[in-house]
């Protein structure tokens, strides 16, 4: 356990901790761009220089490991002077195109510039000209002149996704990243590269000017497109959600997440959701508001008595199973509560990194929950009670990410052979609106409009928080379940509607400096 | 503020007051009918005023050599408008030089103060205030420009040219 003294500051350290991150690890900033806590070091951008006493010149902090009685300094005159210099060396073929970058507002470069920028380039001679708009990919652009050769993504693909698509090509101030031909940046990671690019060089083909970044807001939760469980940031605006990241979450997702995740936010938008409730009768559609819907297909529940059944699907939040599975065995005195098991013989897939065949995020809560609750039940049980007539009433709580559910038109046709089905769901789907019969199609809320728990593969109890409000009118399953069993429940419809519930912890802070000068700082990159 | 009341037997007289003003409108009557170039009034559909280059009045959008928009889409000048009156589309163009452009960029023209912020955060002379200020409409519609209108109607005559040329500067090395 070596001793060392960064800034005057006495620290203690585990043996072979570099200063970097000897320094994150008590709160300390310092610039860089090459280093990344889930990488290997490449030390190849310069910029975290840091002055040891008895060391004559500056050291890199990312690749210098802390030694017995050490003496960091980074605030000098020196280290300020270096990162300064190599900033500039960093500038010297990267192009003016900040405005129609996407990564302008959360660049590193331009983060760096305006702490340590020298403002008064020295260099005289043109700028190299690379490649612009280079398609790497299915999913990701480059643009070679802003790149500045921190080879992030090019470690990412050896290590993390082991596709080894991306390398560096050429020598010296011609260098480039490139794919090898006929190999384009295709795996099921590759949007991770466009996170860690520190400056704009890779952009997403799926965010690419549709935002400029300064104009959404942020809202952490869980990802809901498998049972691993990621935590995720999504970004929105008033006009909806537009993107999603990782979350750095040691237990679960490290830094990364899948491309298939970052679909995410398309179901929760406007355009993909059901907004109002709907009731079917002998008259054709009706109209009506999501809790009008809940209360009306709550006298028809009240009646159906041993008829009535339940089926669940692992979209929803521990909190709310528990509610609904007990106001349906306890107030409506029924235990014909199934679940839907969409994947069963691909649920155990694992790819190796984070997709998991099951695309539930909580198919464990789920089963938890009728456990706790004593609810045993086989789906042939519901077939064949749909099929002697002896189940009337089908209460369904349907999936709200479609994606990994290849067998919903079937058993939307399927459940549809009930007499009176209430059917609860937030993404709309034409089969839906062809139904026959008497059916109730009741709005809920998606997963980011709601907190509460999700329950992992490895059983490990994950809780969210609200971001924001997209559909106000709509209805958890808690709600539901309360209007269901005939309760009178007072729901406000929310009017804040997209606006950030919870902020994140990193958020992007302003620091007053002197009058008029402002210094934006964050977190890591 | 204080009111000074004068209670005097003088000021309760009424004609002196009375002539005096008479006299004043007199003298400003006769001034103006014997030098009338003088006078401040203007017959105003007939007569302008004109004002100085710097007036800031509508917004006209730029165009390149070719006739298309100068506009980058960066959206500084929606982000920079206090009046928040900006509303831009952006897209992605197919000649990898231009990449970004708008496909639609609106001004709410009754929602802006004509600060001229725009005009200053634009990194390419993309937008300018120019000098036309009588704009009469008969709905709020009206009022709501779009390109056509901001960048090619029929008194700029085939749009305004600027002088940020993106070739001049590629081979300046920028």
């Amino acid at each position: 356990m070596p001793k060392c003294t960064i800034n005057g500051k006495e620290i203690e350290v585990k043996d072979g901790t570099t200063i970097m991150e000897a320094m994150y690890q008590h709160g300390m900033r310092i610039a860089h761009y090459c280093y990344h806590p889930s990488l290997s070091i490449a030390g190849v951008c310069r910029l975290c220089m840091v002055e040891i006493e008895g060391n004559p010149r500056v050291q890199i902090a990312c690749n210098t490991t802390v030694t017995e009685g050490m003496k960091i300094n980074n605030t000098s005159q020196k280290v300020k002077d270096a990162v300064k210099w190599t900033l500039d060396f960093h500038l010297i073929n990267h192009p003016l195109d900040c405005p129609v970058c996407d990564q302008a507002g959360e660049c590193g470069l331009q983060d760096q510039y305006m702490e340590f920028g020298k403002y008064d380039p020295e260099m005289a001679e043109k700028k190299q000209k690379k490649h612009k708009v280079v398609d790497l990919g299915p999913t990701v652009v480059l643009d070679s002149e802003r790149c500045i050769l921190c080879s992030r993504c090019v470690r990412f693909t050896k290590e993390v996704s082991k596709t080894n698509e991306l390398g560096i090509f050429n020598r010296g101030d011609r260098s480039e990243i490139g794919t090898y031909d006929g190999q384009p940046l295709n795996n099921k990671y590759s949007l991770n590269t466009v996170d860690i690019c520190p400056v704009g060089a890779l952009t997403s083909k799926d965010f690419r000017f549709r935002q400029r970044v300064w104009y959404l807001k942020e809202g952490e939760t869980l990802c809901n497109g498998c049972s691993t469980g990621c935590s995720i940031k999504t970004y929105f605006n008033k006009e909806g959600f537009f993107r999603v990241k990782p979350v750095q979450n040691d237990k679960v997702n490290g830094y990364w997440m899948c491309d298939e995740g970052r679909d995410l936010y398309k179901f929760v938008n406007r355009e993909a959701r059901m907004l109002k409730g709907q009731k079917r009768s002998a008259s054709g559609w009706e109209m009506m508001v999501p809790g009008a819907v809940a209360k009306d297909a709550a006298q028809v529940v009240k009646t159906a008595g041993q008829g009535l059944a339940l089926v669940l699907t692992g979209q929803y939040t521990s909190e709310e199973y528990d509610a609904i599975i007990n106001s349906f065995k306890n107030e409506l005195k029924t235990t014909k509560i199934f679940h839907w098991n969409n994947n069963k013989e691909t649920a155990d897939q694992f790819d190796g990194l984070l997709i998991r065949g099951d695309k539930n995020p909580n198919t464990k809560g789920l089963i938890q929950a009728m456990q706790k609750h004593g609810v045993q039940t086989e789906w042939n049980q519901l077939i064949e009670g749909l099929k002697n007539g002896s189940i009337t009433t089908v209460v369904v709580a349907g999936p709200e990410n479609l994606m990994g559910y290849a067998d919903y038109m079937e058993k939307v046709k399927l459940l549809s052979t009930a007499k009176n089905l209430i059917w609860m769901q937030s993404t709309k789907h034409q089969i839906l609106d062809s139904l026959m019969g008497q059916v109730w199609l009741v709005p809920m809320k998606s997963y980011v409009e709601k907190e509460g728990t999700f329950v992992n593969y490895a059983g490990l109890e994950q809780k969210f928080k609200k971001v924001t409000t997209v559909v106000s009118e709509a209805l958890t399953l808690t709600e539901a379940a309360s209007v269901l069993s005939g309760q009178q429940i007072m729901v406000k419809p929310d009017t804040n509607v997209l606006i950030e519930a919870n902020r994140s912890q990193d958020k992007v802070m302003m620091e007053h400096k002197k009058k008029n000068e402002f210094i934006f700082r964050r977190g890591p990159l | 503020m204080s009111i000074v009341q004068r209670n005097s037997e003088v000021n309760k007289w009424y004609l002196p007051g009375i002539i005096g003003g008479l006299f004043i409108t007199g003298k400003h009557l006769l001034t103006n009918l014997l030098n009338r170039k003088k006078m401040p009034t203007l017959n105003y559909p007939e007569e302008k005023h004109e004002y100085s280059p710097r007036f800031k009045g509508n917004h006209v959008l730029t165009v390149k050599k070719d006739g298309s928009l100068r506009c980058t889409a960066c959206m500084l000048c929606a982000t920079n408008c206090p009046a928040q009156c900006i509303t831009i589309v952006a897209a992605e163009h197919d000649d990898p030089n231009v990449e970004k452009y708008p496909i639609n960029y609106e001004i709410d023209m009754l929602r802006c103060i004509f600060c001229g912020f725009c005009e200053e955060a634009c990194p390419v002379d993309a937008i300018r205030m120019g000098p036309e200020w009588q704009t009469p409409g008969l709905s709020g519609s009206t009022f709501s420009y779009d390109i056509q209108r901001l960048a090619y109607r029929p008194q700029l005559k085939g749009g305004i040219q600027t002088y940020v040329d993106d070739e001049e500067r590629h081979k300046a090395g920028i």
